[in-house]
């Protein structure tokens, strides 16, 4: 797969790391696994590799919660899938994807859920000229990524699984009961038995409206993991920071990640979302999502403009309006929230810091 | 753990020599790895006697604590009273806790002493000279509700413990504990263990400026403990000195510098401090509950201990007790009906399994427990309501259970008085769980009794119960009610709350009478007084000779209009409790005679209050009407003329004259006409006088509401003055009016209404039905009306 890509796949963006792990891992593996758990722990929450050469820094790549990641890797060790259920842009699928690529090497083997998501999306359809022709057989067989990922002994990654109808979630019921599935039409030979090594990751999104309930039948069969928003200040800026860079750097930007006007967005969202200052003054919450994601986002389209319009300078202006965008969509009541904002914390913030007081001048753009 | 520590040199510094003369054990209060290796210790050394960190005023109670009819957790209770003013000039009174559990070093030292038959001794200073050794706001003089000798929150929040949190991947420093040493620890030698804690204890001692031990108070515990230590030395050749692992470094550099410069101690009477051992509870000794410098968890630790003594290995122990934990919490879950399956306890096992071999450790700890069920029993997004399980977790871990002092030896009087009486009355006591309990006080003596004590423990504000639904005699409220509905909760601060109150007594009657005498001396008066006097009757404690000769002063001598006002109603309240039980004291009779006399003096200059205070006057009126229509009738003449006088004064206040007048009224029916000219009064006067009028109704209606259903010539006074009005005026008085007809039963008001519709040729349905005129619009409307006719006029 090609590295170049807008996104290419976790195990293509780190191959070497991985590469290195599998080849330094003397832990134990669960039969079909890539890694071994700690390897994996590795590979997400960062950590030194003992090499031949010395020690390997590998960087860590999800923040916020190590214990979190731990339960999810020893969850897939196991007999249950994993569900990772949280508020959007927590960086439910990254840590799918870097669940995936660790244990199996591969990330991409993905059901996407959406309101139009039938049954042999999930299980299997046919291609209908070689039915024709042939009847049934496995050749005219389509299987579906958790098809794939029972013959193969790896993970099918179900993301946004409550998009889908609960009757259409729960054709998986059967398959992760009794790691099983039948294809009638295919007699004999239609009795897949799921490899080890095979498992379910899922993520669902508990904010957004039109999401569809699961029922308890298949929540039973998963271990629920809740993903939260980033906590510490710092951190966020961290992963804006990172983020960006790696935004920037394939959409071939070249130019450093001013991490100043990073802080400062992270602070921002950080207020916002948690309705109070760090002086612990409380402020209100606008209604819109203030994940990190969307913070990355805001930050990209600041740099990005810098690059093509403003000669590699960050004009704070186009951040606050790009942060307009981010957070006033669907209620109007948003904006008002987001001026009284800017009238009272960043003009009080402004006072003492250059950045700031930049900053608090751009509020007469929130129209 | 080895690896933690880099600085290997450090533990060089505190030898463990088993052949030396002293030997020097670290410990972290209530940590069950730091027991299993002193009692490994001891073994090994064998000392002569052990030494151990406590404010050594409380070696007397050292039996109690060891007592085998003692059930663990206890906690000695240290008090001093300042009289002297040695600690600060506010001569406040000082109180702090010294617990014990099952998995305590400090106990486990005293408890093989015993077996061993050893001497054992406390050797801090005693607490009211580390008190007077401590500055400001620091160490056990810091503002806080619960004070706890066993403080080591030093080990605890050093900076270095954010530095190994971050290197070790934990998220906190009792995640780190747990698994680098109540875990890790077991597996260790005695020497490696003592190594690893003087290691760890060394450096967060580093981190801690010399100013700041000074100041707290740690430069001259430790200057008395080493000398204690040094004394023991001319005596013993194997001595073992336990105590916080902070210390050990600073105790053993005075040892061996031999620069011991210790404080002088302070000749205080015993009067004024001592400490007494008390039942204690797991929950407050819970670090989760705010006890700063205890373990979470308090409960399963303590059963670590007792399955790790019982086993004498360390294999399992915590595998064993958190599977066990985590079948209990799954059993509890289910009973909240929320379904966890065997399926899901399987998982959940095998989750911490894998967390544990993931995580280095040798066992599975709370953390992996609690991560197991984070994981496995809640199902869908975890927030307050859908986390039950782990609320569960918590409570099954720290337990609600109370200790249980065995030799009552040293136990105060009044909570063995407590105890006995709890028993006799079958009230729960054993744990801290709030019960709710309904009593039938007319129906069933024993629920009298049961009344009687609740209201002593109240009394002596032991935090014990409060009465959640009932008549409340002081207030005067819930006059209907017949039952009692009390919920009540054993504490340690019940305890707490019961030893400072020793001195008062050896019952908890006794305390209540001393106290309730304090209280009459304390305020000197009668309000105060008469509710101290309902409150005796509530708790069935009959006022002694000195208690009415006390209250026949207050009497005499309050002249607070107000508060003999206010003692008057109470005692009011007294004599009708008196005749409800059937009572044989009548002094409450004599006492409101006294007020009602004293009252009637002053009342005729009361008619001239400020409006502030009107409605206390005129609730003291009524009072005085009840009681002399009723209990004292040869009073009601004397009554009677000085409403007159209060009538006939040349400056009156609107509502006290209302009041009075409605007073005479209902005296005397025919003085209507007296009442009516008032009001024409108020009606016919300039516009300011009419707004009084207002007020007036108000007084008048709180005496004599009948006035205005008996005829309706009040009631067109009333819809005069009200529609004689201009708006603002009317806004006005609008407060007073609606005051006014607060008086009034619902029926009564509605009956009201109607005739005031009839006075307007309206209906009731008319005035519902019609269209509903925004406010605004109605007085655009009228000042429109106003415009219009002005205009009219003009062209006329």
């Amino acid at each position: 797969m090609e590295k170049n890509s807008i996104k290419p796949p976790v195990e293509v963006r780190y191959a070497d790391e991985l590469e290195l792990l599998a080849k330094y891992d003397t832990g134990k593996r669960p039969e079909n696994w890539k890694l071994s758990p700690k390897a994996v722990r590795t590979f997400i929450l960062g950590g030194k590799v003992k090499t031949d050469d010395g020690n390997v820094e590998i960087p860590k790549k999800f923040y916020g919660n190590d214990a979190l990641v731990e339960r999810c890797i020893i969850t897939l060790a196991g007999n249950r899938g994993l569900m990772l259920v949280g508020e959007p842009g927590t960086a439910k699928t990254m840590l799918s994807e870097l669940l995936s690529a660790g244990c199996c090497g591969i990330s991409t083997n993905t059901v996407q859920g959406t309101a139009g998501t039938t049954e042999d999306m999930i299980k299997y359809s046919w291609n209908y000229a070689l039915l024709l022709a042939k009847g049934a057989c496995r050749e005219a067989l389509v299987p579906s990524p958790l098809l794939v990922g029972m013959e193969k002994g790896i993970f099918t990654r179900f993301e946004e699984i409550t998009r889908t109808p609960a009757e259409i979630q729960d054709s998986l019921i059967s398959v992760m009961s009794d790691q099983i599935l039948i294809i009638p039409e295919l007699a004999d030979d239609g009795i897949i038995l799921a490899k080890s090594g095979f498992n379910i990751i899922g993520t669902a999104n508990t904010r957004d409206k039109g999401v569809n309930e699961m029922s308890g039948a298949l929540k039973r069969r998963f271990n629920f993991e809740t993903v939260e928003p980033v906590k510490d200040v710092r951190l966020e800026k961290e992963i804006i920071v990172r983020e960006a860079q790696n935004l920037a750097k394939a959409g071939n930007i070249d130019m450093p990640v001013d991490t100043d006007v990073a802080e400062l967005l992270a602070v921002t969202y950080h207020e916002l979302r948690e309705g109070i200052t760090e002086k612990g003054t409380l402020i209100d919450k606008p209604t819109a999502v203030m994940s990190t994601a969307e913070a990355v986002s805001v930050y990209y389209q600041t740099i990005s403009h810098a690059w093509y319009y403003g000669d590699g300078k960050i004009d704070l202006g186009v951040m606050t309006e790009s942060l307009l965008g981010a957070v006033c969509k669907e209620n109007k009541d948003d904006l008002e929230k987001l001026k009284a904002y800017f009238r009272t914390v960043v003009k009080e913030k402004g006072k003492g810091n250059g950045l700031w007081k930049k900053y608090s001048e751009t509020a007469k753009l929130l129209k | 753990m080895e690896k933690i520590f880099r600085d290997s040199k450090i533990t060089e510094m505190i030898p463990y020599d088993l052949t030396g003369k002293v030997l020097f054990f670290p410990v972290r209060h209530h940590s069950p790895v730091c027991s299993y290796q002193l009692i490994r210790t001891i073994r090994e050394y064998q000392p002569e006697i052990i030494l151990i960190e406590g404010p050594e005023n409380a070696d007397g109670l050292i039996p109690v604590l060891t007592d085998e009819n003692t059930k663990l957790p206890v906690a000695i209770y240290y008090y001093y009273k300042d009289l002297k003013k040695l600690v600060s000039e506010d001569g406040t009174d000082y109180k702090c806790y010294y617990p014990f559990l099952y998995s305590s070093p400090e106990y486990n030292a005293l408890k093989q002493a015993g077996i061993m038959g050893i001497p054992a001794k406390f050797i801090d200073l005693p607490y009211c000279d580390i008190l007077i050794n401590t500055t400001g706001q620091k160490g056990l003089r810091k503002n806080t509700d619960k004070h706890s000798y066993a403080d080591d929150s030093r080990l605890i929040y050093s900076k270095f413990y954010e530095k190994i949190c971050e290197n070790t991947n934990v998220r906190n420093f009792e995640e780190f504990w747990e698994k680098y040493f109540e875990i890790a620890g077991l597996y260790l030698t005695p020497e490696n263990f003592v190594r690893q804690m003087h290691t760890y204890c060394i450096i967060t001692r580093s981190e801690t400026p010399p100013e700041d031990m000074l100041t707290d108070g740690t430069t001259s515990r430790e200057s008395h403990m080493a000398k204690r230590i040094t004394e023991a030395m001319k005596i013993y050749n194997k001595i073992l000195v336990v105590t916080g692992g902070f210390h050990s470094k600073g105790l053993y550099d005075l040892i061996n510098t031999k620069k011991i410069k210790s404080p002088k101690l302070h000749r205080i009477s015993a009067k004024q401090h001592g400490c007494y051992p008390m039942a204690y509870s797991y929950e407050s000794a819970d670090a989760l509950h705010g006890y700063a410098s205890g373990m979470s968890y308090p409960a399963f630790y303590d059963s670590v201990i007792n399955k790790l003594l019982e086993k004498n290995s360390p294999e399992n122990v915590y595998n064993d007790l958190t599977f066990d934990l985590l079948v209990q919490t799954a059993k509890h879950t289910n009973k909240k009906d929320i379904p966890v399956s065997i399926s899901d306890v399987t998982s959940a096992k095998s989750l911490m399994d894998g967390l544990s071999a993931l995580r280095n450790s040798r066992q599975s700890g709370m953390y992996e427990l609690y991560d197991a069920i984070t994981s496995t029993f809640i199902k869908g997004e975890k927030t307050i309501s859908s986390a039950q399980p782990l609320d569960i977790l918590r409570k099954l871990a720290t337990c609600k259970e109370v200790g249980y002092i065995g030799d009552k030896t040293h136990v105060p009087p009044l909570i063995t008085d407590f105890e006995e009486q709890a028993k006799k009355l079958r009230l729960k006591i054993t744990d801290v769980t709030r019960n709710n309990i309904e009593l039938s006080i007319f129906q069933k003596p024993k629920d009298i009794e049961k009344s009687r004590f609740f209201h002593r423990m109240n009394f002596l504000d032991t935090g014990f119960a409060y009465m959640k639904n009932g008549r409340d005699f002081n207030n005067n409220t819930g006059k209907s009610l017949v039952r009692e509905i009390w919920n009540y909760a054993r504490t340690p601060e019940t305890d707490s709350s019961l030893i400072d109150h020793t001195t008062d007594g050896f019952t908890i009657e006794e305390a209540c009478t001393t106290v309730a005498v304090r209280r009459l001396r304390d305020s000197m008066r009668c309000e105060t007084s008469a509710g101290i006097a309902v409150d005796c009757f509530l708790m069935g404690i009959p006022l002694t000779k000195s208690e009415t000769e006390l209250i026949d002063i207050i009497l005499t001598n309050d002249g607070d209009f107000f508060s003999v006002g206010k003692g008057l109603r109470k005692f009011e309240t007294l004599n009708s409790l008196q005749q409800l039980y059937k009572f044989s004291d009548n002094t409450s009779l004599e006492y409101i005679r006294k007020c009602f006399e004293k009252l009637i003096i002053s009342l005729p200059s009361m008619v001239s209050v400020s409006s502030e205070r009107a409605e206390e006057v005129i609730s003291v009126l009524k009072t005085m009407y009840g009681i002399a229509g009723n209990i004292l009738p040869e009073e009601l003449s004397v009554f009677t003329e000085t409403l007159d006088v209060m009538a006939q004064a040349d400056i009156k206040e609107p509502s006290v004259y209302g009041a009075v007048s409605g007073l005479l009224y209902a005296i005397n029916s025919s003085r209507r006409t007296d009442v009516e000219n008032a009001m024409s009064g108020y009606l016919n006067g300039t516009t300011e006088i009419k707004k009084q009028g207002a007020d007036f109704l108000k007084g008048l209606f709180s005496t004599a509401r009948d006035i205005i259903l008996s005829d309706d010539s009040f009631l067109k006074m009333t819809d005069t003055l009200i529609t004689g009005m201009e708006y603002s005026d009317f806004m006005e008085i609008l407060p007073s009016m609606r005051l006014a007809f607060s008086y009034f039963a619902p029926a009564e008001i509605q009956d009201t209404a109607k005739a005031v519709a009839g006075l307007h040729d309206v209906t009731a349905y008319n005035v519902m039905n019609r269209m509903i005129v925004d406010e605004d619009m109605f007085v655009f409307g009228s000042q429109f009306d106003a415009d219009i006719l002005e205009k009219l006029d003009i062209d006329l």
